[in-house]
This record gives structure tokens, C-alpha cells and sequence, in this order.
């Protein structure tokens, strides 16, 4: 078969740069470990409030893991649960979430921390703050008539 | 003669349009740009917690 010279070019480049893309991603999923923030874990919406670790939203010191804090939020039309909380810089959490009624999101604007809350699920995402600053907590999903004013602060501190 | 003029042509013409240094260039300008806008986002989710 005939090929023009800039053909092969294009293919070679075309393909490699598929295989480097592909290689890239996954590398960052299978020997990383790099996920969609879920636990497949589920919790009956109604009892939220009364089961642990959804009984105390907030930011609580654990023990023995593989972090240091666990971040707890409870999200329900049209706000979420802490309002604010100040974690110190260089902390490893795990930010636990589920709702309490409705499908709500989860972003950490500006970050990668970025999840969907679905009534009856639990979502995890484990990282390191490690930028000093304030970040704002929104929600993505469209959840209802008071969807935009739903969000919450998390101040990383010295 | 006149046989052998008109294929003297039409060899001339496939010549001419067989160059592919625009297609080239233009598979180039979309392939650096793809390869560009995809290393900048996925830097971008490296840099961010």
C-alpha cells in the first residue's frame, strides 16, 4: 500500500499521543490509585442524623488510619452541616458526605474535591490540604428553589 | 502526437494537487493544540489538593 510520507507523520504522532494520553490515565487510576470519590456505601436517608459517623458532622481526629482527620458533612435542602470549619494546613482527611433528602453536590471550588451526594449514599474523597486560604463549598446539583444558597466555608489554617 | 500531448497534461496535473504540506500544517495545529489543552488541565489537576 502506497502511503504518503506526511501521512505516516500524522498517524505516528496521532497514535502516540493516544498511547501517552492512555498510559498517562492509566497509570494515575491502576498503580496510583486515583478514583471518582465513592465508597459504595449506603445509609437509610431518614436515620442520617443518629448513625456515626453523620451524628457529629464536623471535623473530628481519628486515630490508627491512614489519616488524620475525617471531615463529616450532612448536606440537606439548603444547606449544609458544618456551616464552617477550619482545618490546619498539611492535614491528610478523608471528607465524608451523604444527604439527608435530595440529590445535592459537593464541590470544593478550586479544587479537586468535587462529588455527588445521592439521598441513601455515602460519598468519601481522602487528600491533604495543603494550600493555605479559604474555600467555598457549593452545591452543583441542582437541589430545589434555594439551590444557590447553598454552601459552606472550609478555612485551612496555620 | 496528439496522443502523447495529452498525457504529458494530465501527468503535470495529479502532481500538483497531490501536495499535502497544508494538510499537514492544519493536522498539526490541532494536534499541538489537543496535545497542549490536555497536558494544561491535567497539570492542573496535579497542582490542586
Amino acid at each position: 500500500m502506497h502511503m504518503h510520507k506526511f501521512e505516516k507523520i500524522w498517524l505516528i504522532f496521532g497514535i502516540g499521543a493516544l498511547v501517552v494520553f492512555l498510559s498517562v490515565v492509566g497509570v494515575s487510576a491502576f498503580y496510583l490509585g486515583n478514583k471518582p470519590p465513592s465508597c459504595l456505601t449506603t445509609i437509610d436517608p431518614k436515620k442520617v442524623d443518629t448513625q456515626a459517623p453523620f451524628d457529629k458532622p464536623g471535623l473530628n481526629k481519628v486515630e490508627g488510619k491512614e489519616w488524620d482527620y475525617e471531615l463529616v458533612y450532612v448536606a440537606s435542602a439548603f444547606f449544609y452541616n458544618p456551616g464552617e470549619v477550619e482545618v490546619p494546613l498539611g492535614a491528610k482527611v478523608k471528607v465524608i458526605a451523604t444527604t439527608k433528602d435530595v440529590i445535592h453536590g459537593f464541590q470544593v471550588a478550586g479544587t479537586n474535591i468535587n462529588m455527588m451526594l445521592e439521598p441513601g449514599y455515602v460519598n468519601e474523597i481522602v487528600t491533604t490540604f495543603d494550600k493555605e486560604g479559604e474555600y467555598l463549598v457549593v452545591c452543583n446539583e441542582y437541589c430545589g428553589t434555594g439551590h444557590h444558597l447553598m454552601s459552606s466555608k472550609i478555612k485551612v489554617v496555620k | 502526437m496528439a496522443k502523447a500531448e495529452l498525457k504529458t497534461n494530465k501527468k503535470t496535473e495529479i502532481e500538483d494537487s497531490s501536495s499535502l504540506k497544508g494538510t499537514l500544517a492544519s493536522v498539526f495545529f490541532l494536534g499541538i493544540f489537543l496535545v497542549v489543552t490536555w497536558a494544561s488541565v491535567y497539570f492542573l489537576f496535579l497542582d490542586r489538593f
